[in-house]
C-alpha cells in the first residue's frame, strides 16, 4: 500500500493534432491533502484533472491512486468521483435521484442507499429541494448537489473542476470556507483547479503552478508567495515587484545581481547559475517601505532603490502609492499606511523603496 | 411609420397567401367529398350534400356502378411499413448521429453519403432497385425492396434532427455519469436517453410521415401488393369520384390525429418534468 493517495509520474498529454496539452508532470499526493492546481486558461490544469478522472487518455506516463495504477482504466472503474465547472446535474431527476443514481451500480441493499441519500441531504442541507429538479435550485444548491452527488459514492479523491466559477463573490467566498471545512472533516483527498490563484493560495495545502503544459512550481502557498522559483510564478502570484538585472554572484544561500538601480541582494531560488545571467530580484509588496530620500532608516543592510512619487492615495489603513523610478518603469504598490514613512510625501517627491535583502528572491529568467 | 404599415399589409397578404395554398387543396377537397352520390362527380357544383362518399369508403353504402376503393390491405400494408421504417430509422439515425459526436477519419463522407438518401431523385432510386433486383432475381415486395428503399429515404432525416438534438447535448452529463461510476450502456439509457427523447419522438415523426405516403420508391419497387398511394394512383387510370376526396379527408384526419398524439406525448414528458420538478406528482399518486 502506497503512503500517496495520488501519483502521477511523467504524466503527457498530447492531442491527436500533435499539440501538447502536458508534459513531464510529477506529483504526489499525501491522504487528506488539499492540492489546488492554478495557472492561466489553456496551461493544461484542466487536462490533467480530466486525466486523473479518466475522461481525457493519458498519452504517457503513469497515473496511481493508492498505489494502484490507474492509466488505462476507464472513468467508471476510477476511485474518483468529478465536480465540473457548470455541476452537469442530471436534469430529468430530482435532486433524490441525482444523488442516489452513482449508488444504483454498486452492490449495496436499497435500505442502506436510502440511508447514505437521506444522510447526504441532511448533510448539504437540500431537505427543501429533495424532489425537485435542476430547474428550481439556486447555484449554491446546485454546487452543493453536484457535490454530494460524488461524495456519496465515497470516493478515494475528489476533483474539482473550478467548482466556484459560476458563482458570485459573496457566495464564493462562504462556500470556499464550506468546501475546506467539509474536506478536513472527510479525510478525503481534494484536487481542484481553478484559474483564480487567490483561491489556490487560500484553499490548498499545497498549490501546482502551471504554465504551458507544464509544472512551475508544486509548493505551499505561503512558500510560493515569498519565494518563487520561476519569473512565470513570481509575476502570476502575489503582487510582487520585479527588478531585471545581471547574476553577479551566487553561493546558493544568496545571490547578487546588477540592476540599474545599483545591486541587489536575495536569496536565489537555484544552485549554481553563472554570473552574467540574466535575472530577477522578487520582492512581495508587503515587504517594501516607502522613505523620503535620505531619511534615517530603522534598520541597516536594507536595499535600495530610489524614485519618484507620481501618485499617491492613503485611504484608512490602506495606501495606494506610484513611485516612478529613474528608468521610467513605474512601481505601483498597494500596502499599509505605516509602510509609508515620513511627511509631506506627495507627488512629485523623491522617495526610496527600502527592504530586507532576505525577503527578496533571486530568480533566473528563462531564456 | 407609414413605411411599417406598408410593409405590415404585405406580411398580412403573404400570409393569407400561405394559409390559402397550404389549406386550399384540403378544403376544396373537403367540401366536394360531400358531393351527392352516387352520381355527383368530381366538380362542381355540389348538387345536393351527403355522406354518401364517406359511406361508400367505409362499405356501408348500397352497391352501384362505382367500384369500392381497393384500400382495405393496401392501408394496413403502408401502415405496417411506415411504423417499420419509422423504428429502424429512428435506431439508425440516433445512433449515427451518436457516432458523430466524435470526429473520425472521413466522418465528412459518411455525412455525405448517408445525407444522400434523402437527396437522390426517387423515381431514379426506385427505378434503379428494380433494376438491381431484376438483375439479382430478388422478389419486389412491399416488405423487402421496398422497406429498404423507405429506410435509405427516411434514415437521413432522422439522422439530421438527431445531430441537431446532440449538437446541444451538454457532453458534461454524460461524463458526469460515468465519474460517477456508471457504465457508459446504463448512462445512455438513464441520462443519455431521456435527455434527447423529444427529438427522438421528432424524428419518429419524420420517419413515419415520410414512408406512409412515399410514392415514387414504392411505385417501383412494391410490387404487386401495393401501398396505399400506389392504390390511389392505380384508380386514377379508371376514373376518378368523389369516393377519393372522402378518403383523402379521412387520411388527413388520420394525420391529424398522429400530430396531435405527438403534441400530447411532447407535452407529457415537459409537463411530467415540471410536475415531478414541483413535487406534485407525490400528490396526484
Amino acid at each position: 500500500m502506497s503512503d500517496f493517495d495520488l501519483e502521477l509520474k511523467q504524466l503527457r498529454k498530447v492531442y491527436p493534432g500533435g499539440t501538447i496539452a502536458v508534459e513531464d508532470f510529477d506529483l504526489q499526493v499525501s491522504r487528506g491533502e488539499f492540492i489546488s492546481f492554478v495557472g492561466p486558461s489553456g496551461c493544461g490544469k484542466t487536462t490533467t484533472l480530466r486525466m486523473i478522472a479518466g475522461l481525457e487518455s493519458i498519452t504517457s506516463g503513469d497515473l496511481f491512486i493508492r498505489g494502484r495504477n490507474f492509466t488505462h482504466i476507464p472513468t467508471e472503474q476510477r476511485p474518483t468521483a468529478t465536480i465540473f465547472q457548470n455541476y452537469a446535474i442530471f436534469p430529468h431527476m430530482t435532486v433524490r435521484e441525482n444523488i442516489e443514481f452513482g449508488l444504483m451500480v454498486r452492490k449495496l441493499s436499497s435500505a442502506e442507499i436510502k440511508r447514505r441519500v437521506d444522510a447526504m441531504i441532511d448533510k448539504l442541507e437540500l431537505g427543501d429541494v429533495a424532489d425537485q429538479k435542476e430547474g428550481v435550485l439556486s447555484g449554491g444548491q446546485k454546487q452543493r448537489l453536484a457535490l454530494g452527488r460524488g461524495l456519496v459514492t465515497e470516493p478515494d479523491i475528489l476533483l474539482l473542476d473550478e467548482p466556484l466559477g459560476a458563482l458570485d463573490a459573496n457566495l464564493r467566498k462562504s462556500i470556499q470556507e464550506e468546501l475546506k471545512i467539509l474536506q478536513r472533516e472527510l479525510g478525503i483527498t481534494f484536487v481542484f483547479v481553478t484559474h483564480a490563484q487567490a483561491e489556490a493560495l487560500s484553499m490548498g495545502d499545497r498549490v501546482v503552478v502551471m504554465n504551458a503544459g507544464r509544472v512551475e512550481q508544486i509548493s505551499a502557498p505561503f512558500e510560493l508567495y515569498t519565494r518563487p522559483k520561476s519569473p512565470f510564478v513570481a509575476r502570476f502570484i502575489g503582487r510582487n515587484k520585479i527588478i531585471s538585472g545581471r547574476l553577479v554572484r551566487s553561493d546558493g544561500t544568496t545571490a547578487e545581481i546588477a540592476t540599474e538601480f545599483g545591486a541587489l541582494r536575495g536569496v536565489p531560488s537555484f544552485s549554481g547559475g553563472d554570473a552574467g545571467n540574466s535575472a530577477m530580484a522578487v520582492v512581495p509588496s508587503e515587504y517594501v517601505d516607502v522613505y523620503t530620500t535620505g531619511a534615517e532608516a530603522a534598520e541597516d543592510g536594507l536595499d535600495v532603490v530610489a524614485g519618484r512619487v507620481t501618485a499617491y492615495d492613503p485611504v484608512g489603513q490602506v495606501a495606494f502609492i506610484a513611485v516612478t523610478l529613474k528608468d521610467g518603469t513605474e512601481v505601483r504598490l498597494e500596502t499599509y499606511r505605516e509602510k509609508v514613512h515620513g511627511r509631506g510625501i506627495e507627488p512629485g517627491s523623491e522617495v526610496e523603496l527600502r527592504w530586507r535583502p532576505e525577503r527578496t528572491t533571486i530568480v533566473l529568467d528563462a531564456a | 411609420m407609414h413605411q411599417l404599415r406598408s410593409l405590415r399589409w404585405i406580411l398580412a397578404l403573404y400570409t393569407a397567401l400561405f394559409v390559402v395554398f397550404l389549406y386550399g387543396p384540403f378544403v376544396v377537397m373537403g367540401i366536394l367529398s360531400f358531393q351527392q352520390g352516387p352520381e355527383g362527380g368530381p366538380q362542381f357544383p355540389i348538387v345536393d350534400p351527403s355522406f354518401f362518399w364517406y359511406k361508400h369508403v367505409l362499405g356501408f353504402a348500397p352497391p352501384s356502378r362505382v367500384a369500392p376503393l381497393p384500400i382495405g390491405e393496401a392501408l394496413t400494408r403502408s401502415l405496417t411499413l411506415a411504423f417499420a421504417t419509422m423504428v429502424v430509422s429512428t435506431v439508425l439515425g440516433t445512433l449515427t448521429a451518436q457516432a458523430f459526436r466524435t470526429r473520425f477519419r472521413g466522418s465528412g463522407f459518411v455525412f455525405y453519403l448517408v445525407v444522400l438518401g434523402m437527396m437522390v431523385p426517387g423515381v431514379l432510386l426506385g427505378l434503379g432497385m428494380a433494376l438491381v433486383a431484376t438483375n439479382l432475381g430478388i422478389e419486389r415486395t412491399w416488405w423487402g425492396t421496398a422497406f429498404v428503399l423507405h429506410v435509405v429515404y427516411t434514415y437521413p432525416f432522422a439522422f439530421l434532427v438527431m445531430l441537431a438534438i446532440f449538437n446541444r447535448f451538454d457532453k458534461s452529463v454524460e461524463e458526469a455519469a460515468w465519474a460517477l461510476g456508471v457504465p457508459p450502456g446504463r448512462t445512455f439509457r438513464k441520462v443519455t436517453f431521456p435527455m434527447i427523447f423529444p427529438g427522438v419522438l421528432s424524428a419518429m415523426l419524420f420517419a413515419l410521415t415520410l414512408s406512409y405516403d412515399e410514392f415514387p420508391r414504392t411505385l417501383f419497387t412494391g410490387g404487386s401488393e401495393v401501398t396505399m398511394p400506389i392504390a390511389i394512383y392505380g384508380t386514377f387510370a379508371v376514373e376518378i369520384h368523389p369516393n377519393l376526396f372522402a378518403f383523402g379527408v379521412l387520411t388527413t384526419l388520420f394525420s391529424f390525429s398522429l400530430l396531435a398524439v405527438y403534441g400530447v406525448l411532447m407535452s407529457v414528458s415537459v409537463r411530467k418534468a415540471r410536475l415531478r420538478g414541483s413535487g406534485i406528482q407525490e400528490d396526484l399518486a
